[in-house]
């Protein structure tokens, strides 16, 4: 018998996977052109060529993903769902595809500047984009293991791209050892919950969840401790620092931004639908997980010199913040964490693509002392460096402040709701800590404008037009965000002809639509 | 065009106040971007643009009726209507006179530093119109979510002009104020949050809005308790985050020690409008937010606040008196006087709190003309020391006399400014905290010991010191800074009446809202002696 497969319901991650397929035999034709054009593409241009076509495959995706969500959700295979392309997946979706479009698109100059332009890395990058889209929609353990692993190997390998340096050999090391290992954890634990529950679909685990039974918690707690790797939740954080440090640095980003918002989008539809008969428990071992995050990564930040580490440290704090929308749980905490999300997306983006632009020569120039004195000799990347910076920490005006006033604000409905006062603690942390993320977030623009310029510190020359469109793009989306959440994108919608688009309402749509 | 501006005036006069700076900034930076404007266009058009916006508050100030109660020309749209999170701006007698304190002393603090800011100069009046726009937003958001936008966006410029033009020390002492008013007001944001949802369980939908507009509900209609319920429902946690919020801004001791360290190092105009205004956001809290809206827990806390206040006045005055750096002096004596703004405030009788209210103006325009004045000399000398002067009143008599001005309103000399204010302070603070007021008053002879004894260094003995002979008097441009400085001295201290009349409603207002929600304030205002309640009593007899 063959199953009723709706294939439409996939549509979105078509593009990118035909990407995957399409995009090594575009460089292999460019490499050709001598034989079939009678001229020679410079690397520079191939580089430039590739980008753009990768950004073409990932903006029909973004457009059909967009533009499902107008329409009721579809899944795969009706008898075995598992996919599921809810709101929620949606919205993630789109996230991941612009985080991948915006690191993209920084990368083609700088892959030059490090001397790393080879083709494979567009391929990587959109295998494991597809990966991503297959992750957040997963409602299967199978599926959400086999999506994982789409999305990480391309990662581990992108990590190690700058294929002569030792940092970023050590870099992609520790990322697949430490990356199988949790893969290998979270697999150990699906196989006991399947063991346990007889299924691997997330609503029938949470039917036949048993509280009371040892091997359904060990299971949970291991596919818990699985995901809180991926999204580098202390204690399981400790790969991220050197991962970040040593990778390419738009490849940090984008390990920071879209790997880690498909392992929220996992762990959230994880936590709320399959666990959802333990959620007591589980909200209390993430309450622990937010706040060891929070406190650790802030406080390891205060002390780094060099930023792709800071903003390591920061992105671990931010999974912390992140938590708390997650516990807060219901429509409003999944519609925080969904905005938050897209809000981190565009600051972090922007602040490790000015720390790109700034490479030369075959070296990264991302130590602190770097910046010195930035504002005078480069206006530009100084701002967009410290708009990112205030957003991070969330000043009003920015998209990472919607973000937190958001979570803040689902966490405290949540404990109003409920009468519990235990999330309103996690939110004082939450401040308390913003207070420590001070010190090193505001010492990155004191920086850039209180000190003088050292000589021979930067490097001349112009962003690139696409380093151009993205610190340009990531500065006017936080700002936007920022100051007019609701109706941050009317360009967007009345391109689509939807009718009802702010971030807001979507996020929180998407969230109603996300039914345990 | 000019329906437009018909419209803008008539009915978005708070907004065109508020914004004016920062549209002329934004405007600036766009043609900068376009083509390269010479530094002068900058800076004429900044002056220009501050004069309009004093100009508008003159308008504003007429528009004003002292007599109608709430708050006056409120503007509203919606923003994030979810959330009741609303763009509502509006105006009561206590927010006028900070509006126009603000207005005025723009225009001044741009004019005294013509020369003194010659780095950066775009950059540096970017910042500072910035600023000006946050500090009015401040002063008129009637939304909570809005105010606290412009609360925490007044930090980024200052963290700048601090940071950028600021003394050796500007780093850390930059660093220092923007993490503690950060701490504090981060926290006040959760208590924010916490009303916003308050408000959702007792009437249906979350709200950001201070006074329910349109004839809904505001935070200000939510019966929050004192006791029972979660610890983070209390009034008591409540009034604990906005007060600290708000104590950190004042500064009250010991949350002050940002102070001299930002003051000291953060240039003359800075510290002007540091002094001037930005401290009053801190009381202003008090005034519009803590006390009317937990004022319960307003009087549990109150000994307390009391008490620091005071410590705060003799402290402030004592470390003052020691200090050998004049711009330390001036900074650790607003410790001091902000003190008795808080004690006054915490009087809650109409004396105590018209006087704190005029005493913010007060000290705005003194401290800011002292520290202005300061400025002056140090940009001829390049140090502050006390000891490296004496005898300037032989060379420069013009700009000592405008010092000794400033200095005689700052310590209340009757006729000037700064007698009305805190005359008025005592005498509501003496029938309430008769104790607290004995050792306050302490701190009013030791302002005029440390004051007195610092004008006799500098302008007063030998002048021995060869640099100092040759010191030049104050120019035009300078004096015209002077004068416009002293006017309101005069004017306050001879004329009162003109700024009291706007507020008296205001501060009646807030002392009604207290009552009604709860407090005992009669209790309160007769030194903690239990009033018994006439209108009962009466009430009891014509029943029998």
């Amino acid at each position: 018998m063959i199953p009723q497969i709706d294939v439409a319901a996939v549509a979105p991650m078509i593009p990118v996977a035909l990407g995957v397929l399409c995009l090594p035999l575009l460089e292999i034709a460019l490499l050709r052109t001598p034989v079939l054009l009678g001229q020679r593409v410079s690397a520079a241009r191939r580089g430039t060529y590739l980008a753009t076509a990768s950004v073409l495959f990932l903006s029909v995706s973004l457009l059909l993903t967009l533009n499902a969500f107008s329409q009721p959700p579809r899944v795969f295979n009706p008898e075995n769902p598992m996919v599921r392309m809810d709101g929620v997946a949606l919205f993630l979706m789109s996230i991941v595809l612009i985080g991948a479009m915006l690191s993209v698109l920084a990368s083609s100059k700088y892959l030059e500047h490090i001397h790393s332009n080879w083709g494979e890395f567009y391929t990587l990058v959109l295998s494991s984009v597809t990966g991503m889209m297959f992750l957040v929609a997963a409602s299967d353990l199978i599926m959400l293991f086999l999506a994982l692993e789409l999305m990480s190997i391309p990662v581990y390998a992108l990590a190690g791209f700058r294929r002569a340096s030792l940092r970023s050999n050590e870099s992609a090391v520790k990322y697949f050892l430490i990356g199988s290992f949790a893969s290998g954890i979270l697999l150990y634990g699906s196989s006991l919950l399947y063991g346990a529950t007889g299924s691997l679909e997330l609503d029938e685990i949470a039917t036949s969840f048993d509280p009371e039974d040892a091997l359904d918690l060990v299971g949970a707690g291991l596919v818990l401790i699985g995901l809180a790797f991926k999204i580098s939740s202390v204690p399981f954080h400790q790969w991220a620092p050197d991962t970040y440090e040593g990778a390419p640095t738009t490849i940090s980003g984008f390990m920071a931004t879209a790997v880690k918002v498909a392992a929220f989008g996992a762990l959230l539809r994880v936590v709320t639908v399959a666990f959802a008969p333990v959620s007591e428990s589980v909200y209390g071992v993430l309450w622990v997980l937010a706040a060891l995050s929070m406190t650790v990564g802030n406080v390891m930040a205060l002390i780094q010199r060099n930023l792709k580490r800071m903003l390591a440290y920061s992105s671990i704090s931010h999974a912390g913040y992140l938590l708390i929308g997650v516990i807060a749980g219901g429509a409003d905490g999944t519609q925080a964490v969904l905005v938050y999300l897209l809000a981190y997306t565009f600051m972090t983006v922007g602040a490790f693509t000015v720390i790109s632009v700034l490479a030369r020569d075959g070296e990264e120039h991302d130590r602190l002392d770097d910046f010195a004195g930035l504002s005078q000799t480069r206006p530009g990347l100084a701002a967009v460096m410290s708009i990112c910076m205030f957003s991070l920490l969330g000043m009003p005006g920015t998209a990472g402040f919607i973000g937190k006033f958001l979570v803040f604000s689902a966490a405290v409905q949540s404990g109003l709701a409920t009468g519990s006062s235990s999330l309103i603690w996690l939110v004082v942390i939450a401040v308390l800590n913003s207070a420590i993320s001070l010190g090193y977030y505001l010492r990155v623009p004191a920086t850039m404008y209180f000190h003088p310029p050292r000589e021979s510190a930067q490097p001349t020359g112009n962003a690139s037009f696409f380093e151009g469109l993205v610190l340009a793009g990531c500065a006017a989306a936080v700002l936007l965000l920022g100051l007019l959440p609701q109706d941050a994108l009317p360009g967007v919608s009345s391109l689509l002809q939807m009718a009802d688009v702010n971030v807001l309402q979507l996020a929180s749509d998407a969230a109603a639509s996300f039914a345990p | 065009m000019g329906d437009l501006f018909d419209t803008l005036l008539s009915e978005h006069l708070l907004s065109a106040i508020t914004f004016l700076p920062l549209a002329t900034v934004l405007a600036l930076a766009l043609c900068e971007g376009l083509f390269r404007l010479p530094e002068s266009v900058w800076k004429y058009t900044a002056l220009v643009s501050s004069l309009v916006g004093l100009g508008l508050t003159v308008v504003l100030w007429q528009r004003f009726d002292s007599a109608s109660s709430g708050m006056q020309l409120v503007e509203f749209a919606a923003w994030i209507p979810a959330y009741g999170i609303h763009y509502s701006l509006g105006i009561d007698g206590i927010a006028l006179l900070l509006v126009a304190l603000t207005s005025f002393l723009l225009p001044v603090v741009l004019l005294a530093s013509w020369t003194d800011i010659h780095e950066r100069v775009r950059s540096y009046l970017f910042f500072m119109l910035a600023l000006q726009t946050g500090m009015l937003g401040a002063f008129l958001s009637l939304n909570l979510f809005l105010f606290y936008v412009f609360w925490e966006l007044m930090l980024i410029p200052m963290y700048f002009i601090i940071g950028i033009w600021g003394g050796p020390r500007r780093i850390y002492a930059g660093l220092k104020f923007f993490i503690y008013t950060m701490v504090g007001s981060l926290l006040m944001l959760v208590g924010i949050v916490v009303l916003a949802w308050l408000h959702q369980a007792q009437f249906g939908t979350p709200s950001f809005e201070y006074y329910g507009t349109n004839g809904g509900t505001g935070i200000l209609d939510l019966s929050i308790p004192n006791a029972g319920g979660a610890w983070w429902q209390r009034q008591g946690f409540l009034f604990g985050v906005f007060a600290l919020a708000f104590a950190i801004k004042v500064p009250m001791f010991p949350f002050h020690t940002w102070l001299p360290d930002a003051h000291v190092e953060a240039p003359t105009p800075g510290s002007a409008v540091l002094a001037g205004v930005l401290l009053k956001l801190g009381t202003f809290g008090f005034v519009r937010y803590a006390l009317p809206l937990f004022p319960e827990a307003a009087l549990d806390w109150a000994p307390w606040i009391v008490g620091l206040a005071v410590v705060g006045i003799v402290y402030g005055a004592l470390v003052a008196w020691v200090q050998t750096d004049l711009k330390k002096l001036v900074a650790y004596s607003s410790v001091s006087h902000m003190g008795f703004i808080v004690l006054g405030l915490f009087a809650l009788n109409s004396q105590g709190v018209s006087g704190a209210v005029l005493q913010m103006v007060n000290h705005g325009v003194s401290t800011g003309a002292l520290f202005i004045l300061v400025g002056m000399i140090y940009e001829r000398r390049h140090v502050r020391d006390l000891a490296a002067f004496g005898g300037l009143a032989k060379v420069m008599p013009v700009f000592a006399t405008f010092f000794a001005i400033s200095t005689l309103s700052s310590i209340g000399l009757p006729g000037l400014n700064g007698f009305i204010g805190e005359f008025l302070i005592l005498l509501g603070a003496f029938s309430s905290l008769p104790w607290a007021t004995v050792i306050a008053t302490s701190g009013v002879i030791l302002s005029a010991v440390y004051m007195l004894w610092a004008m006799r260094s500098v302008f007063f003995g030998a002048l021995s010191n060869p640099a100092n002979q040759v010191l030049i008097d104050l120019g035009l441009r300078e004096k015209v800074v002077a004068v416009a400085l002293v006017i309101p001295m005069f004017w306050i201290g001879v004329h009162p009446s003109t700024f009291t009349n706007p507020m008296d409603r205001a501060v009646t207002e807030l002392l009604e809202t207290m009552s009604r929600r709860g407090a005992d304030l009669a209790t309160w205002q007769n030194g903690g002696t239990r009033v018994e309640p006439l209108v009962a009593a009466t009430g009891t007899e014509t029943s029998r």
